[in-house]
């Protein structure tokens, strides 16, 4: 089937550096991988929700506040900290 | 806006973000609440650690539910999740929780009101409809300190309900009434607090303009993260006046992103995270297709509140309040509520009622709370009746007495204070103060018949039976004089016509 992606731009989504021969042997996996899925799509079933994957609400938990880890173990995890929280390259969202 | 040249029109979609009214966060038990350290109010299911998985919180669903009630949608028979995958450090799993494709509410419309001529007079109502509202999890905040940025997770994991309305909004006018009378569905139906100062409200203003009569829509902006009604209105007004001059000026629009400056007031271009836009939703694999039984929402629908303006319109046309006095009361749930049982007490005189409650009783309440932050630096924030020292029965009591001319209105007010301050029954302050009325018609009589003798009245006299009834005005007051103040007017009235007569 033809490609229905573009390799580079899912790459770059994903802050993927990959090498041309990774490009190759990755897009020949997608494809398979994109085969399947079209083979379920082209399947004759009703239109329907499949009733397999739904739940009722007693699968729903209640509103209990439970426990936390606190900000020194969700710290920790991090590759760097400051203050309480977790320092990350900046980013700009504002006026600029 | 009256800025808007008559040959365009302005064409405004919302995307409203509320925050719902729970304990526990929307798909993992972490509590959440305001003004905690950061970082402190996050589990494993927040970040996505492995082997966690999200449970969905039953509070949140069936608070979403009870939206679409309050604004007439069809319950769906299904609702599920997706995943909107993006790089952010705002996002602890790289992808939100979302509902991408079964949103819980799909349709409904929200009555407006828009500003009347004056203060005293109702404007306009309108209808807008609202597209779908979907359940999501909101993100984290960062902050920007130098060289790098700070990430506080607290916030991630916070049901977000965001109601999306279709572009049915004609103006900065429509938009802030459409916010306010949403706030007031919301925090009336107790899905969400909608507290501005604590950023539980937020809203994506989408603008585009097109010559008026026109059925295509013009390219639109979307001004994001906006969180106050005016930085809403000023938005329009701005984008409106920015998009004309470009167009008249020969330039296309150019479909973005922007941000607003509230301090500056202006808006400005969003630098784009590259390709953000490519989110690749697809099912989310952990959490199953939820099923809304019919029970549910059958109980759900009971908790729904009378709608606003079905109130207002009941007030003015049923128990005949003005509209001032009616559109106090019913921006307030509770306060409503409150003058409704006071009137159950008292049932001839709910336009009595209702000015105390609206004028005396809400200066009295705020002045002794201090107003809370809103949303809405327009309308004040609901006062709370609890500590309300004054009980609706109470209330009733006292304009039953002003009523029966047991006191005069300028009386009931001092009563007002007196009961505000000790919480006493009016009659009680009224006996205790010695302000009952005289009603004893014999001595009234005397004291009457001793006035209209007087000739320095005789001119008044004269012209009262000559046809001018204002006249008789000029003999109350030398006969309250008599009496210290406490003769019943009403009977001095009927006194006074009898022996002119």
């Amino acid at each position: 089937m033809a490609e229905g992606f573009d390799i580079d731009h899912l790459a770059k989504l994903a802050r993927l550096s990959l090498t041309a021969e990774e490009k190759a042997l990755y897009s020949s996996q997608l494809n398979q991988i994109l085969g399947h899925f079209q083979a379920l799509a082209d399947a004759d079933l009703p239109a329907t929700i499949d009733d397999a994957r739904v739940v009722n609400e007693d699968a729903l938990r209640s509103d209990e506040p439970g426990l936390v880890l606190g900000a020194e173990a969700v710290t920790r995890i991090a590759p760097a900290s400051r203050d309480g929280q977790i320092s990350v390259p900046r980013v700009v969202d504002d006026e600029s | 806006m009256s800025n808007v040249p008559s040959d365009w029109e302005v064409v405004i979609g919302l995307e409203v973000h509320v925050q719902l009214h729970t304990r526990a966060k929307v798909f993992a038990s972490s509590p959440w609440g305001f003004g905690k350290a950061p970082n402190e109010q996050v589990d494993p299911v927040v970040l996505g650690l492995p082997g966690t998985l999200p449970v969905v919180n039953r509070e949140a669903v069936e608070k979403s539910i009870l939206f679409g009630l309050v604004v007439g949608s069809s319950v769906p028979e299904h609702c599920s999740w997706d995943r909107k995958n993006y790089f952010y450090p705002d996002n602890p799993k790289n992808y939100q929780l979302t509902q991408k494709d079964f949103p819980v509410v799909v349709g409904g419309q929200v009555e407006i009101e828009l500003p009347g001529a004056s203060r005293n007079v109702m404007g306009e109502h309108k209808f807008i409809r609202i597209h779908h509202a979907h359940l999501e999890e909101d993100v984290g905040k960062l902050s920007h300190a130098g060289s790098g940025s700070l990430v506080d997770y607290n916030r991630a994991g916070v049901p977000l309900l965001e109601i999306v309305t279709e572009p049915d909004l004609r103006s900065s006018a429509e938009a802030e009434a459409f916010l306010r009378s949403l706030v007031a569905m919301l925090t009336q139906a107790g899905v969400a607090d909608c507290d501005m100062e604590k950023g539980q409200l937020r809203c994506d203003c989408n603008v585009s303009i097109r010559r008026r009569g026109a059925d295509k829509l013009g390219t639109r902006t979307e001004t994001k993260n906006l969180n106050s009604i005016s930085s809403v209105r000023d938005t329009v007004i701005y984008e409106t006046a920015r998009q004309i001059r470009e167009l008249e000026a020969g330039h296309s629009i150019t479909q973005e992103t922007r941000g607003w400056n509230a301090e500056l007031g202006r808006g400005y271009v969003l630098r784009d995270k590259e390709d953000a836009h490519d989110y690749r939703y697809f099912p989310d694999p952990d959490i199953p297709t939820l099923k809304i039984s019919r029970e549910t929402v059958a109980r759900l629908a009971k908790l729904v509140p009378e709608n606003l303006y079905d109130r207002q319109r009941r007030y003015v046309e049923k128990l005949g309040l003005p509209y001032t006095a009616a559109s106090v009361l019913v921006n307030d749930r509770a306060l409503a509520e409150w003058f409704e049982l006071a009137v159950a007490a008292h049932p001839t005189n709910p336009s009595g009622i209702a000015n105390l409650v609206a004028n005396d009783l809400l200066r009295d309440l705020a002045a002794s709370a201090g107003a809370a932050g809103s949303f809405d630096e327009a309308v004040p924030a609901p006062v709370s009746l609890s500590s309300c020292p004054i009980k609706p029965a109470q209330l009733a009591g006292l304009v039953k007495l002003t009523d029966e001319a047991v006191i005069s209105k300028q009386q009931a007010k001092e009563v007002f204070a007196e009961m505000f301050k000790t919480g006493q029954d009016a009659a009680a302050i009224v006996d205790a103060k010695g302000l009952r009325q005289n009603s004893d018609t014999g001595e009234l009589e005397k004291i009457v018949q001793e006035v209209i003798a007087d000739p320095a009245v005789a001119k008044s006299i004269a012209e009262y039976r000559a046809g001018n009834e204002k006249a008789i005005n000029a003999l109350k007051g030398p006969i309250m004089k008599c009496t210290q103040g406490k003769a019943n007017p009403v009977l001095i009235d009927q006194l006074l016509r009898k022996f002119l007569g």
